[in-house]
């Protein structure tokens, strides 16, 4: 099927395709930026139980957590255009890495609005009580309290969800994107020598989700050092149901910090 | 008869059996008293196996295992003759009441389903339990879960019960109908060795009490002895700061 | 716009074909992943010296590296270490003769092996340690405490994440028509190609995967009312 296996092109490839890193990372943090702005939007109608938009952003969590990314990245790639259509606004010369850089957002930001709602709740009423009890408006209480405890716990959500959508962009190949698996395919083609490309792809991979990981982990450990026990708590099997079943299963108990559900 | 001979166990540097001997008779009810940490409970946890002890040799009814090097058929043995009760009940969650009192019943002594079931049931009864057959543990209270767990043991006829402070996790409200069970099977004749806090239920029903202080025994003897005229002073001094507390009478 | 809701239909029957090569691959993945997973649980927890390294190291770079990778890997390198193998023992079979849907059967059971590795582990720490031990106080052996009472427990805490399990590898079957297997992914790619009404068709595969999540999410709902039973609570 290709030349002999020969370990010196590992190297090599692994210097041609470096160059194609910026184009996943671009991806990578753009979605996640946005895609935190979606998940704040979709969560809000969630915590403050607003009657209708509740429904709808239901609806919205169930579609793109009930769907392959894959099929969301072909349906946004091809669909998007003909709805703008309707609206006369003409988006289909526009490049294929918006429509990757979207999907991946509103992927994400399904993801996201589940973290903050779980976050959010799991920070203790008690503290809430307090903010109100020393004269701070909701608003305050909201920003001041509730805000940064909540950040804290939903750090290794917050790096799993990363470290997922990183791998996920593996597949913005299929819409021609030439980030790191993309280039990868080419000069696998046009070397013949597909599995040290794919070594050196996976390493690339690799090195990026380790090092999030650690990075993530040293972050985690600033934000709680008012609070030394509370990850030792978190390891504790906790696993029983819930609304936040699928989320369970990213920030799950003895699931280290490394990924979630492999949906690529 | 039982008989412990020299059992040690560290945990780590910590020495917290330094070479126990004990001798308990058939039909003998003993209650072994101390301060936290005197070792008490880890000593019960060896007889069950549920510790390996370091060293020294437990005999229960002819049957001896060497600590030293125990073989894992023989730990299986020497547990099949005695029966724990927990102090945190440890009753199976998925399992009901009666399931929980059956389960030793079909899968170690291999007896059939509705036989089990029917003694089960009976021993259910005895603990006053005859209307909780189907419940399950999160359906009850404390002191339920404990009686189903004080059938569990009985379920097994072992040669011994060993209660590891069978209350402590109960509320006030909740130990007397508990300990009035112990008592009840305590007068059939059911060997038994209790590690509690309720100086006047051990007083009362333990026809042997043992005082444990830092991995040793310090004194045994029949309960009035213990309480009344204790030679060594640990004992003295334990029973002083203990005694007006946890008084139960039923 | 205009949608051709007649197509998305006709796209919707055509792919229904596809649904049972999808379900293959997620029932063989899942299935393989569970024991993969399980033999990896009890490795890591007790700490078996050599293999608890090999073990840690393979959950590792399975978790750190896309789905994907897995497979191109195993795709193109498989081949070369079968074809090397069958030459030096000069037998006659070939890398070839391999049917496609094998490389994702492999490649997705052994990325399965290193996610359910994490959710066999989580299931044997939820069950109490004092589970164990009323076990062997009424003189169990080992395997009776773990058939009996330790997986059983295990495994109603498990059932949310085992089902978020089957759901990724549903999704992650998608990834199979990179090796040319027609699932429900490619199917609709064909389907589109026909008439260039890729919209309609992806739609009509967005619905299927759609609901063929809320059924596994259904049954999960189920089977967790089924086995969390004695987990209904009252007086404590």
């Amino acid at each position: 099927m290709g030349e002999p296996f020969d370990i010196s092109y590992v190297f090599e490839y692994l210097v041609k395709l470096l160059p194609t890193l910026k184009v996943t990372l671009l991806i990578v943090v753009s979605s996640i930026v946005i895609g935190l702005g979606v998940g704040f939007i979709v969560a809000l109608p969630q915590l403050y139980k607003i009657p209708i938009l509740r429904r709808l952003s239901q609806v919205y969590l169930s579609f793109f957590r009930g769907t392959p990314i894959l099929i969301q990245l072909f349906l946004f790639y091809y669909g998007l255009p003909e709805i703008l259509k309707l609206v006369n606004v003409d988006v289909a010369k526009l490049p294929a890495l918006y429509f990757v850089i979207l999907t991946y957002a509103l992927h994400s930001g399904a993801y996201l609005a589940e973290m903050i709602r779980a976050a959010v709740g799991a920070v203790d009423r008690g503290q809430v009580e307090a903010a109100y009890s020393v004269g701070m408006t909701g608003f305050q209480a909201f920003t001041r309290i509730v805000l940064p405890q909540a950040m804290a716990i939903s750090i290794p959500v917050f790096s799993n969800l990363v470290i997922a959508n990183l791998k996920d962009t593996s597949l913005a190949f299929s819409l021609g994107i030439m980030e790191l698996t993309g280039k990868s395919q080419t000069l696998a083609v046009m070397s013949r020598h597909f599995v040290e490309t794919y070594i050196s792809l996976a390493l690339i991979y690799f090195v990026i989700s380790f090092g999030l990981e650690k990075l993530f982990h040293l972050i985690e450990k600033k934000l709680l050092r008012h609070e030394r026990r509370l990850a030792a708590e978190d390891k504790e099997p906790r696993l029983h149901k819930g609304k936040t079943k699928r989320f369970r299963f990213i920030a799950g108990p003895g699931f280290g910090r490394g990924g979630r559900e492999n949906e690529a | 008869m039982i008989q412990l001979t020299q059992i040690k166990k560290s945990f780590g540097r910590n020495e917290v059996l330094k070479g126990i001997d004990l001798t308990v008779k058939k039909g003998e009810v003993v209650a072994i008293l101390g301060p936290s940490g005197s070792g008490k409970t880890t000593l019960l946890r060896c007889l069950n196996y549920l510790e390996k002890p370091n060293d020294g040799q437990i005999t229960i009814d002819d049957f001896t295992v060497n600590c030293k090097r125990p073989d894992k058929k023989d730990i299986h043995t020497l547990r099949q003759k005695s029966a724990m009760v927990f102090q945190q009940y440890n009753l199976f969650k998925h399992k009901t009441a009666v399931e929980n009192v059956m389960e030793g019943l079909v899968i170690v002594k291999k007896l059939p389903k509705d036989e089990a079931r029917k003694k089960s049931a009976e021993l259910l009864e005895k603990v006053g339990l005859g209307n909780k057959l189907d419940a399950y543990p999160s359906e009850l209270s404390g002191g339920q879960q404990q009686r189903v767990g004080i059938a569990r043991a009985l379920a097994l006829n072992p040669e011994v019960i060993l209660f590891d402070e069978p209350t402590s996790a109960l509320d006030p409200e909740l130990v007397g109908e508990v300990l009035s069970v112990i008592r009840k099977i305590a007068k059939e004749g059911i060997t038994m060795i209790i590690v509690t806090h309720e100086m006047g239920f051990a007083q009362d029903v333990a026809n042997h009490v043992v005082f444990m202080d830092g991995g040793v025994i310090v004194e045994e003897g029949k309960p009035n002895e213990i309480f009344n005229y204790p030679k060594e002073e640990r004992t003295k001094q334990f029973l002083k700061r203990i005694t007006p507390e946890g008084v139960y009478s039923i | 716009m205009k949608l051709d809701f007649a197509f998305i239909w006709t796209a919707f029957l055509q792919l229904l074909t596809a649904i049972p090569t999808a379900l293959a691959i997620t029932a063989v993945s899942v299935l393989c992943g569970l024991v993969i997973g399980t033999a990896v649980a009890i490795v890591r927890l007790y700490k078996i010296p050599v293999l608890y390294q090999i073990a840690a190291s393979y959950v590792t770079f399975i978790r750190g590296t896309p789905m994907l990778t897995h497979l191109l890997l195993i795709y193109f390198g498989l081949p070369i270490i079968v074809d090397g193998i069958a030459e030096a023992l000069g037998l006659s079979f070939r890398s070839v003769s391999i049917p496609m849907i094998g490389f994702a059967y492999l490649s997705f059971s052994i990325t399965a092996g290193a996610y359910m590795s994490e959710v066999v582990r989580s299931g044997l720490l939820a069950v109490n340690r004092g589970q164990i031990e009323a076990a062997y106080s009424i003189g169990m052996t080992t395997s009776q405490a773990m058939r009996r009472i330790i997986l059983p427990q295990a495994f109603s805490a498990s059932l949310p994440n085992l089902s978020n399990m089957i759901i990724g590898m549903l999704h992650g079957s998608t990834l199979a028509f990179t090796v040319s297997v027609v699932e429900i992914n490619a199917k609709a790619q064909i389907v589109a190609t026909t008439n260039w009404k890729f919209f309609e068709a992806y739609l009509a595969a967005a619905i299927i995967f759609w609901g063929l999540t809320f059924i596994i999410e259904r049954l999960t709902a189920l089977a967790e009312k089924r086995f969390n039973l004695y987990n209904r609570g009252g007086v404590s």
